[in-house]
Order: structure tokens, then sequence, then C-alpha cells
């Protein structure tokens, strides 16, 4: 018995070795920047990290900011842009975020972007108010209906991200979620690719849960007053006079319509009469969604937004 | 509880390792651990058909003692007969109501009559088949007097309920698993890494073979009207390494986990898309089931003894209740009546027991006439296997019009070159270990560190190509 445990032990232990040389030579994973949460109480990357994406076609980069992709040669005239995972782009090589074809369009301003993924709208304005200190003259903020819902932790209630507690109007800072794990399973690829294909529900609420709490905030007309205190807040409470709100394609029109009649900027992106801007098996836009995205944005900031 | 579920890979070294601190010489709370075990297994999916089992057990236990203890045939065969009645009731129950009454309004409604009896929304109970005959087989052979009952009660639960077979089988019998059950068990070092190997191997069959091959029968066969006849042949090659995959993989994993505990199980398939003629095949494929329906109703029936009609009846007898034990559906009656008239004709000219050896025995490479009797064979399970993954009998059809069509020879119009390379290599792998019980049980002439790479290839393998996990099939039977 003694001995086949040992040869167990001992087999597990190759094959645990071998799996993990496989899977850090076919890049079967994409390398995950670790996050640190800074004096602010923002959620960012540790700067200066790099890795590959999936199939290691492409390295990611974080630069000395914190932020995902490389920082502007000047900050005179400066329009920064925030979001989620869709800004950070980790899937596409870095020609192809934001602030590269913006820049193409746009060759007289410079571009600075402080993407994180998994961001909520009233995150992105608590970044913002760290990236005022640049100076942009404009700040392009790409949020969706999700993003907001997710902003108010009446409807979900998420302890990694910050949110909006709307009854008192306080922002709850997020915290971060299983540190100690997420070290440990971003050191060891072969645990985190398992992770990944065989995902366990690790927190309280479950699978399930979640997906009743997404039904339930999908519908406008529940949520309405709290999405209205939510963005009063903001316009209260933040610099919104150079912020413009870039809402992705098919957002909800009654959620854009209360930001305009509260004298707020959007650009609603539109991807209709154009082949798909997307992966196919991921919503993220492709290098060609992203210069689609590029353009529609730089049209409507060259024609009506910057004076 | 699946095999390949992550519940499975918690539970199994858990009840392993206190199954033999127990140890061995303590036999009764071994078993009284594997029960519990058992019904823990079983109860994962949905404990309220636990009662089912038990009730099961307590009649036959119960019957058995009562066999031994009359001698008058009347009343033997009554008992008999309750045991029988109680067994089937449950399976026709749960099983067959629905088709019977869907059928019987069918029937009606063909003669102009309207009938207006409702189905029920009836849950099949995960295993049903299996231990329901694992049982019969126990009051039967007490009642042919070839198997003494036993007293413990908690060994013969086990033996009803015993996890590693309970709901896809082998369906053991009794004269070949209860004894086990009062015998010491000791722990054999040999014995232990077979086992392992064996269900690595059971593994792989089922997370790279058969699940990849689901995937892609599944689009062929449910957009087969959009396919040309070469892409519906090939749909139907993937259905045959899916069920033979999923199925003899699961009974892999079934025996070598069996074996963990010092158990041996029989074998239930024998390569049998090697075999030569169809008689051979039967002859490899679920060969607990094939020769429960030999020793308990085709050998009663008469068998092959009397004259040629008795032979034709006797076997379509036996492969149309085969075909109908899979599920209540018309398809899988047609299969067994398709497979009963390709058997019929070797069975006729006596020429059924031919190819009783391995094939090309001692060599690498088949000759150029077992390659083309392999073939032929293998080309009519394919067809019968239309049938048996089919819908209802109208896919079926459909599916074999468009299949025999001008089409047959265009080109492949789903071609998952990675999926065909695995199908190559197992095929490879099985036909080199074909004179083995599995293919890879004979890999030990093999140095350590080769065989061990082996292994962690094939667990790499199952990693990477792990799709949507696919319940076994043969749970639904």
């Amino acid at each position: 018995m003694k001995k086949f445990f040992q040869k167990i032990a001992l087999f597990l232990l190759l094959t645990i070795c071998v799996g993990e040389i496989a899977v850090r030579i076919t890049h079967v994973n994409a390398d995950i920047p670790q996050r640190i949460i800074d004096a602010d109480g923002i959620q960012k990357y540790y700067p200066n990290q790099e890795g590959y994406w999936k199939g290691g076609d492409h390295k990611w980069i974080i630069n000395s900011m914190g932020w995902p992709g490389e920082l502007p040669k000047s900050y005179d005239n400066l329009i920064s842009i925030i979001g989620d995972s869709y800004i950070e782009n980790f899937m596409n090589p870095n020609e192809c975020h934001q602030s590269s074809y913006l820049k193409k369009q746009m060759p007289n301003y410079n571009f600075f972007e402080a993407a994180r993924s998994g961001v909520t709208l009233i995150e992105s304005m608590e970044i913002s108010k760290q990236i005022d200190s640049l100076k942009p003259i404009l700040t392009v903020i790409h949020t969706g209906d999700g993003d907001i819902y997710e902003s108010i932790k009446e409807i979900i209630s998420l302890t990694d991200i910050t949110q909006l507690n709307t009854n008192k109007e306080i922002i709850v800072q997020g915290k971060m979620k299983s540190p100690g794990l997420k070290k440990v399973l971003y050191s060891c690829k072969l645990l985190y690719y398992l992770y990944n294909r065989f995902p366990i529900n690790l927190g309280n609420e479950t699978k399930e849960d979640s997906k009743n709490i997404k039904v339930e905030s999908s519908k406008f007309e529940t949520n309405e007053t709290k999405v209205r205190i939510l963005i009063n807040y903001i316009k209260n409470n933040y610099n919104i006079d150079d912020k413009i709100f870039v809402f992705k394609p098919n957002s909800d029109k009654n959620i854009i319509n209360i930001f305009k009649s509260l004298g707020l900027k959007t650009i609603l992106l539109n991807p209709s009469n154009d082949k798909s801007w997307s992966f196919d098996y991921d919503p993220h836009w492709t290098c060609y969604g992203h210069e689609r995205v590029a353009n529609q944005i730089s049209n409507k900031l060259k024609s009506s937004l910057i004076k | 509880m699946f095999f390949n579920s992550i519940d499975f890979f918690v539970f199994l070294p858990i009840v392993f390792g206190l199954y033999w601190l127990i140890g061995s010489k303590r036999i009764k709370e071994q078993n009284l651990l594997i029960a519990i075990a058992s019904y823990v297994f079983y109860g994962w999916w949905d404990w309220r058909f636990l009662s089912l089992i038990l009730f099961s057990t307590l009649v036959d236990y119960t019957i058995g003692l009562y066999l031994d203890k009359t001698e008058k045939l009347s009343k033997r065969k009554a008992l008999l007969w309750i045991s029988i009645g109680v067994n089937l009731g449950f399976l026709g129950f749960f099983k067959y109501y629905n088709f019977f009454i869907d059928s019987l309004v069918d029937s009606f409604t063909f003669f102009g009559k309207d009938l207006n009896i409702n189905t029920l929304n009836i849950v099949l109970p995960v295993g049903i088949s299996f231990y329901t005959f694992q049982t019969l087989s126990y009051t039967i052979d007490i009642y042919n007097k070839k198997l003494k009952p036993t007293k413990d009660f908690v060994g013969f639960m086990a033996f009803v309920s015993f996890f590693p077979q309970l709901v896809a089988g082998p369906i053991e019998r009794a004269t070949n698993l209860l004894p086990q059950f009062s015998k010491e068990r000791s722990f054999n070092y040999a014995i232990a890494v077979d086992g392992l190997r064996q269900v690595l191997w059971g593994l792989f069959k089922k997370i790279v073979i058969a699940d990849n091959c689901a995937k892609y029968a599944n689009i062929i066969f449910s957009n087969h009207t959009e396919y040309n006849g070469s892409t519906l042949l090939l749909g139907a090659f993937f259905f045959a390494f899916q069920i033979y995959g999923d199925f003899s993989g699961y009974s892999d994993i079934a025996i070598g986990i069996s074996r963990l505990f010092g158990f041996n199980l029989k074998r239930n398939f024998a390569f049998p898309y090697f075999s030569r003629d169809i008689a051979e095949f039967w002859r490899r494929w679920h060969i607990s089931l094939s020769t429960w329906f030999r020793d308990y109703l085709y050998i009663p029936l008469g068998g092959s003894r009397g004259g040629t009609k008795m032979k034709i009846r006797n076997t379509f007898i036996i492969f149309v209740v085969s075909g109908f034990w899979h599920g209540a559906n018309w398809t899988f009656i047609i299969w067994g009546a398709l497979n009963a008239l390709y058997f019929l004709p070797l069975l006729l000219t006596n020429k059924n027991r031919i190819n009783t050896d391995l094939v090309a025995k001692g060599k690498y490479f088949p000759s150029l006439i077992e390659v083309g009797q392999m073939s032929i064979t293998f080309f009519l399970t394919l067809i019968a296997w239309i049938f048996f993954r089919a819908d209802n009998v109208s896919h079926a059809i459909s599916y074999l019009q468009n299949l025999f069509t001008s089409s047959l020879f265009y080109k492949i119009e789903i071609f998952p070159s990675t999926i065909l390379i695995l199908v190559l290599f197992f095929i490879i792998t099985e036909w080199l270990g074909r004179n083995g019980e599995y293919a890879i049980e004979k890999i030990d002439f093999i140095k350590q560190p080769i065989r061990w790479a082996f292994y962690i290839s094939l667990i790499i393998l199952m990693f990477s190509f792990t799709g949507e996990e696919q319940q076994f099939i043969y749970f639904q039977f």
C-alpha cells in the first residue's frame, strides 16, 4: 500500500511538472497581470509588467502608471480614455488599442488609456478623478448597461468592485477578491488553466443567483430610480464638463436619455451595416472592431465635441 | 455522480482510503462502507430513487431465503415470479409505461378510434435496467439451484448497489460478484496499478474519443438534410466511436475502480470493431448483457437446439428484446431486429462460431481478407447504429435516404482532422493491445519512463480535449 501511494504521489508530481511546462510553452493560458489597490482606493495593476496573451501571439504590457498599453510621448492636448476589458484590450496587440487608432485619426492630440476589466461606471468616475491631475482636455469614458447596473450596490452587490450605495449615496470601495488564491493561481499556470477549464464556484453567490440577478437587473423599469440616483450622483460629485460617455452598441436608450437629460455628453456606438466587430467566441472587439470604434469616436469628437 | 466529474475525484480517494483503513480482515465493515458509499454515489443524482434500489434489494434478499427453504416446485415458481414481477414491474413502469400508452393510442388511432389515456411525466431512474437484471440473476440462479442465497443482508446490499457498476454495468452475475463480498479482499499492488491504468484508458475513451465524436455526431444527425452522403457516413462513423468510447470507457472505469477495492468484474467489451462477422461482434460487444440474455432468455427458450423456425424465432426474440432493453423507442427495436437479420444467415449456415479466436493473432497486420471482413462487419454495424442514434424511425429512414445517394462520393463537408487523428490513434492503440483485457493492459513490457510518459500524454490529451461534459449514454438505459 505504501509503495502504491508513493508511486501515485510521484506520478502526480511528475504529471503536474510536465503539465506546467506544457502550459507555459504553449501559452494555452493568457498571462494575468497582478493587481494592487492604490492610495486612492483604485484597483489597478502593478506597474511595468508584461506577459503573453493566449496562444503567445502577442504580449501585453502594463505601463509605469499601472494601466495597460503604452504611455503617450507627450501629455499636451491630452485625451484620456477610461473603460473596462474592451479598452484594456489584452486580446489584441498594442497597435490595436484605442489610443493608437485615435492618434492616427487625430495626430494633434495625445491619448492616455486607463482601463481594467470589470470596472463599473462609478469606478470609471473614480479613475477619472485621479487622471484629472494629468489635466486632460477631454476624458472618454466607455460604458454599457452592465457597467451601470453593476455600479449600484442595491441591484447587485459585488465586493470586489467599487459601487455606489444609492440609499446613502456613498461610494463603497472594492476589495481584492481572494488575493492569496489569485497569486497562487497566476503563479502556477497549470492550476490556472485547470481553474479556467473546470471552474468551481468559490464564492457564496451561486451562478444561478447571479443569473437571476442579471435577469432582474436587465429590467430598466425596475431599476430606473436607482439608475437616476447614480447618474445624478455622478453629475453632482465629478467634473463632468470634459467627460464624454461612450455607450457600447445596443445599450438601453432609456439610460442614455437620462444622461442626455442631465446634460451629460454621450456617444452611442453603432455597428449596423458593418461586419462583426467581435471575435467569434469572445464579445470583445477585434482590431477591426477597435478601428471602427475609434473612427466613430474621432468623427464625433472632431465634428462637435472639440472646439 | 459521474465518473468524469470533479465530485467523483474527491469521492473516490475518500472511499478508497477509508476502505483500506478499515482493513481486509473486517469484511462486514468494508461491505457496509461500500453500501453506504454506493447509496451516496447514487443519491448524489436523485436520493428519492434510493428507495427503489432498497426495495428491490429487500424483495430479492427475502425471496432468495424463501426459495432456499422450500422444495415445492409450485411455491418456488410463485416466488420466482414475484421477484420477476416486482423487478420488471418497476422497470416496465419507469421505462416503458409511456411507450406502451403511446403505441396503444397510435394503434387505436390507426383503426379510426380515439383512446384517451394520458402519458405520465416519469423520470427514468438512472441504471434501473442494470441493477434490475443483476438482482434478477440472483433469484433465477437460486431458483435453478446454481447459487445458495446469502444471509448477509449488508453484503447483498453492497452487491446490488456496488457503485462502480451500479448505473451502467457491467451487469454482474450473482454467481461471480456476490461470493466476492464474503471473501477477504487484500490489497494487491499489481492489481491496483492495473486497475488505475484501466481507469485512465476508460477516461481517455470517454473524454477524448466519445465526447469529441459526440460533438460532430450531434451536429450531423441534427442537421442531416443539409449534408451530403459522405458527411452522413462520417456522422455515423462518429456515433459508432462515440457509443463505443462512451460505453466501453465506462466499463473500463468500473472494472478498474473495482480492482482498486479488490473486486474482479466481468469483461464487457473485447475490441468489437475488430470483429470479422456479426456473430463475433456480438460476442465482443456488451458481453455482460449478451450473455445475460443468452443464459436467461435464449437458452430457456430452446436456444439453437430446435429446428430452423425455432432458431429464427429465438434469434429475433433475443435481439429485439435486447434492443427494447436499451430504450422505449421503435428505433431500438429496429436496431435489434436489423442485427438479428445480420446474424441469422450465419446461424442458419452454422458459420456463427468460425471466428472465435483473436483476429491476426500474433501478427502486426491483418490479411486482406480479414481487413475486408472487418470492414464489412463495421459497415453493417454503422448502418444499424443510425437507427440506434436517430430520434425516431422517420429520422433514421430520412438519414439513410440522404446517405445512399450519389453524394456519398462527394467531398466530406465537415472534416475535423484533429479529432480524426485522435480516433486513428485510438484505433491503432486498440489494435496493438487487442490481446489484452483492454488496450493498454500489456504495456508493462515498456520501460517505466516511457510508460509514464505515455500515461502523462493521455492525461494531457484529456485536459486539452475536454469538451462540454457529456453524460454517459448508457445512463439513460
